[in-house]
């Protein structure tokens, strides 16, 4: 059964709908991320999602339960982890931290206890109680990641919580959402970031003008645009009769050379690779390199709205 | 009630946590007391006066001076000095009793002159006792040359006979009715304390305001909302934490100013529930701000300028006894005035809270409008 559904959810302002119809669902140690522009609907849809947005329509269900803004139970599975440094810059960590962790409703040796164990997770246990206006931007960003964490929750959200940071601090922030995803927390995941998106969504929403246009993995994706792969390689002579060899492919769609190099384009190049060197080392072709070009998000994403994901 | 207390008590360590919130919220109005104390308590006028070594006339001009309460009056070497100390305001008139005043006495034409500074009221009211005390020792002097042209025998003796005869005249009896508006048995500092308490508590409360801004346009509200936690306890926690800021300042300021300056607030019952009640006004006033502004530097604009202009309108900077006609009934658009005049009647009247219960009510209904629409505005703009 999955964690989080949501069917159906629309929400306009005045005439303008900024989401529409949309749906997904996400398992427990799963990773979904909506990936989309500025201006997609991303935030409103988990503003909705959270409960701190009213939907005009559709339902979500967490763990099975309906959901809605009134509903505490179901917040309390949720942990929130907004795209604003949603934190108190003249208060400490620490303090940030027990203040949301009473929010929770956990007790004052609770909210205690389970903040040092959040600061250990993200790496701030040193700086507990430094003010947050000291701190560098990617270590506010992991404090509020942690604020997110405190609650042990179900379902971890974040909205675009890599903006304006370094990657070392992005690193960490990946490895963090890995770490829940591992400890079985369903994880929605924004960003505008195809990077992002590829390297740690296990599914993908693409979402533009408040609608899903498609959703699957990366590889499912790009079959169903229908976006081929592509084999780079470089040798040292012998060019023409290496391209015969892989016209003759079965799954071959289209070669070309130029100079040392040849370009094919096939279906699935992982599928094909191995096929695909040992006819060339049978026929004696000195290979020097080989590329896999697959599609990507990016591809996709301009493949299903006809603009780019920064536009 | 866990949640909005910790949401109350976050606001008021987060003010008090910066030092400078420290020195104006809690020194400044003390200091502000003790100045403000110090004008109320003034010494009696200073009259500063030259030429009493002129004769026994001058002299005995002068000691008729020196012999009342009305003012202290200082002797100056020189007109020249007497002119510096009026110009620089270390005296509040002088009065020059000319060369030759004895002489000129004698024949009847003798003049004094009272310097004082242009559009200087309390020299004004100095003026007018100079010039009583002077027409006093005319008269004597007039009479005593009078019987010394009719009956002959010398000018002194004719003086020492005027000053011990008993001449009929009209007594003037200046009888007061009502209560005085500053007792005398009430300390400098007890008329001071209330109105500074006034100006800075509800000053303070409003810019607590920009916490609300702040919370707001940090995002800080709706994740407070996301939690298990309903929107009317935020609202609620957010309202507790402005009333607990600000009441803890009034108590700062009461107890200081009892402690330091030995105020006597009166009534104990009646003084914590005019406190409350302009607590909970100025709270509600900054729910309100906070909820409608969008930005911390609009708020603080807004929070200064109407703390300051309702401080002043409201006779917390000027007393309101010194208002009349149109501008003390329009003062009563304030909550400081209800607060100045409930005040007044416990600190300096020794008023209970059956007194005040009128200017309470009207506090409360301050307070309930402010924070009904603080609260209703504050819940849309985290929902919406």
């Amino acid at each position: 059964m999955p964690f989080l559904e949501v069917e159906g959810i629309s929400k306009s302002y005045g005439s303008t709908k900024v989401v529409d119809n949309v749906s997904f669902s996400i398992a427990e140690g799963e990773t979904y991320g909506l990936l989309g522009p500025n201006g997609a609907g991303k935030t409103t849809t988990i503003s909705i999602i959270v409960g701190i947005l009213q939907r005009d329509s559709g339902s979500i269900r967490i763990n099975g339960k309906e959901h809605s803004v009134t509903d505490k139970a179901s917040k309390a599975h949720i942990g929130f982890v907004p795209q604003q440094l949603a934190v108190y810059p003249d208060l400490s960590a620490v303090d940030n931290l027990r203040f949301f962790a009473r929010l929770y409703g956990l007790s004052r040796a609770d909210a205690r206890r389970r903040s040092e164990e959040v600061l250990e997770v993200i790496g701030l246990s040193d700086r507990a109680g430094e003010t947050v206006s000291a701190f560098s931007g990617g270590m506010a960003r992991r404090l509020n990641i942690g604020i997110g964490l405190l609650n042990r929750p179900g379902l971890l959200i974040l909205d675009e919580p890599t903006v304006g940071v370094d990657p070392q601090s992005r690193n960490a922030i990946f490895e963090n959402v890995k770490k829940q995803t591992g400890e079985g927390v369903a994880v929605l995941y924004t960003t505008h970031y195809m990077e992002e998106a590829e390297r740690l969504c296990d599914r993908v929403g693409v979402i533009d003008g408040g609608q899903i246009k498609a959703e699957g993995t990366q590889r499912e994706l790009v079959s169903a645009v229908g976006e081929d792969d592509t084999i780079v390689l470089r040798m040292d002579g012998g060019r023409e009769s290496a391209i015969r060899t892989l016209e003759a492919l079965p799954e071959t769609k289209q070669v070309s050379g130029e100079g040392s190099e040849i370009t094919m384009l096939v279906a699935d190049a992982r599928a094909v690779l191995p096929q695909v060197l040992d006819s060339l080392t049978q026929t004696g072709t000195v290979l020097r390199s080989v590329e896999v070009r697959e599609p990507d998000l990016e591809a996709v994403f301009l493949h299903l709205t006809g603009k780019a994901l920064r536009d | 009630m866990t949640k909005p207390v910790t949401i109350g008590l976050l606001n008021l360590r987060r003010v008090f946590r910066d030092r400078t919130n420290i020195f104006f919220v809690i020194l400044l109005p003390l200091l502000m007391v003790f100045t403000t104390g110090l004008m109320f308590g003034q010494d009696s006028s200073r009259l500063g006066v030259t030429g009493a070594a002129e004769g026994p006339l001058a002299e005995r001009l002068v000691a008729s001076l020196e012999g009342t309460e009305h003012a202290t009056v200082e002797r100056v070497g020189s007109e020249e000095a007497l002119r510096d100390l009026v110009e620089r305001g270390a005296v509040d008139a002088g009065l020059i009793v000319p060369e030759g005043y004895d002489e000129r006495v004698r024949e009847g034409d003798a003049e004094v002159s009272v310097l004082s500074r242009p559009d200087d009221w309390g020299a004004l009211n100095l003026t007018t006792w100079v010039r009583s005390m002077v027409s006093q020792e005319a008269t004597l002097l007039g009479a005593a040359r009078f019987a010394e042209a009719e009956s002959g025998g010398d000018f002194d003796t004719r003086l020492d006979d005027a000053e011990n005869a008993d001449i009929p005249g009209i007594e003037v009896a200046a009888v007061t009715t009502g209560e005085s508006v500053f007792p005398e048995d009430v300390s400098q500092y007890a008329l001071a304390a209330p109105p500074i308490l006034l100006l800075f508590t509800f000053l303070t409360s409003l810019t607590t305001a920009i916490g609300i801004v702040q919370t707001r346009q940090s995002g800080i509200a709706r994740r407070m909302y996301s939690t298990p936690t309903g929107v009317g306890t935020i609202v609620f926690g957010e309202a507790l934490g402005r009333f607990v800021i600000t009441l803890t300042q009034a108590l700062l300021i009461l107890f200081g100013s009892a402690l330091l300056f030995g105020v006597v607030w009166g009534d104990l019952v009646a003084t914590a529930a005019v406190l409350t009640a302009f607590c909970l006004v100025g709270s509600g006033a900054a729910m309100l701000l906070g909820s409608v502004f969008k930005t911390e530097g609009s708020a603080v604009s807004a929070a200064l300028g109407i703390g300051l202009a309702a401080a002043a309108a409201g006779g917390t900077m000027v007393p309101l006894d010194a208002f009349s006609g149109v501008v003390r009934a329009a003062a009563y658009v304030t909550p400081h005035a209800w607060g100045y005049e409930a005040f007044s009647e416990i600190v300096r009247h020794g008023g209970g809270i059956i007194d005040v219960l009128p200017q309470i009510a009207v506090l409360l209904g301050y307070a309930a409008v402010l924070f009904g629409l603080g609260a209703w505005r504050l819940q849309k703009v985290i929902t919406r």
